[in-house]
């Protein structure tokens, strides 16, 4: 499991941008059993809130792919040891079929603090730009909005989609702001959604062997684009996550803008007049 | 062909008219809906004023926001919009 975990400038990517792309992590020959699983063998959602392990298929291709040990790596990387299984979807696009504006956020406004779902994207073929694979803005995870409401951005700086080899993965914070986009292939496009919740605290599940690299504090201060004047309330909830997933409480950056917040000179430290 | 009523919404990060638009939509009722989004990496205009000294006039600006205690670190959608409209011939639908 070990040599499979995320770095920590991974993490800090995941807390900044809200995702990270993994090319590549199916082999073809899996990639490929998956697809047909997707087209011919539906199963519907299973028990919600149970053990992942219990409770995901033994014995198929879906089964076999999330259970990989660097796909394994990387669910315990995030959500750590025994996540639950939340929800699965097989999201199908066929060939010719178009996309209007499309933006939302998954799920239900979700304001726990120090806690996040996955949800892992699995592409079993190839998705050129044509096919148009899902889409992402980037950095969104933390703007809580009633799901559909953001249709109305039909164009943001900063939005990326995947266009990617068979066996990526985009595994992403629930938050994230994405939508699906126009097919104008003749090939049907899939994707596979998986669902995870975490069981415990989500505090160093990965490896922290860089946990002091410098290169952490600019993969935080990450600019997607569409920030703008808001740049440094991003920032700040981008520092309250790293807090708490590297297990820093104090940590801080730059001018310190938590400290602002939370700087209070106690009353015995003030000299007598 | 009727002259028929364009929207052009900017999403903004200050209230300015000025402010860079980082998202942007367009409800054109002379072309009609949607139903295949084409992907724009840039705005069709930097901002609002651009947008204005080629016609456009503003149907609403931003206020700016009171901010309390409670709500003042919030994020959300982005804070703050421009409406534009022009008049333009009406169009076959695609």
């Amino acid at each position: 499991m070990n040599e499979h975990l995320i770095s920590s400038k991974q993490m800090a990517q995941f807390v900044a941008s809200g995702y990270l792309r993994l090319d590549e992590m199916v082999p073809k020959e899996l990639s490929d059993a998956c697809l047909v699983e997707m087209r011919d063998h539906h199963f519907g959602y299973l028990n919600v809130g149970a053990s992942f392990e219990d409770t995901w298929p033994k014995g198929t291709a879906l089964g076999d792919t999330f259970r990989l040990p660097q796909v394994q790596g990387l669910i315990h990387s995030l959500v750590g040891p025994d996540p639950l299984y939340d929800h699965h979807a097989a999201h199908l696009v066929k060939g010719g079929q178009t996309r209007g504006p499309d933006m939302h956020q998954d799920s239900v406004i979700d304001f726990r603090e120090n806690y996040f779902d996955i949800q892992l994207s699995f592409f079993p073929v190839d998705t050129p730009d044509a096919m148009g694979g899902t889409f992402l803005v980037p950095g969104t995870q933390y703007r809580s909005v009633r799901t559909g409401e953001i249709h109305i951005y039909q164009h943001m700086r900063g939005k990326i989609w995947a266009t990617c080899p068979a066996g990526t993965i985009f595994v992403w914070n629930t938050g994230v702001w994405h939508g699906a986009r126009s097919n104008h292939t003749d090939q049907d496009r899939y994707m596979y959604k998986l669902r995870l919740n975490p069981t415990r605290p989500q505090v160093r599940n990965f490896d922290t062997a860089d946990l002091d690299d410098p290169e952490i504090r600019q993969i935080l201060n990450t600019n997607h684009g569409w920030e703008g004047n808001e740049h440094r309330y991003e920032l700040m909830r981008r520092v309250q996550m790293w807090r708490f997933v590297s297990g820093q409480p104090d940590y801080d950056q730059g001018e310190r803008f938590m400290r602002r917040i939370e700087y209070r000179p106690q009353a015995e430290g003030v000299a007598a007049g | 062909m009727p002259a028929v009523q364009d929207i052009l919404v900017f999403f903004q990060t200050t209230p300015a008219l000025t402010s860079p638009a980082v998202a942007w939509a367009r409800y054109e009722a002379s072309k009609g809906p949607i139903s295949d989004l084409t992907e724009e990496d840039e705005p069709p205009y930097a901002n609002a004023l651009a947008a204005m000294r080629d016609g456009w006039e503003v149907l609403q600006m931003s206020e700016l926001k009171h901010r309390s205690a409670e709500e003042g670190y919030d994020l959300g959608p982005l804070p703050y919009q421009t409406v534009l409209s022009k008049f333009n011939e009406m169009q076959e639908e695609e």
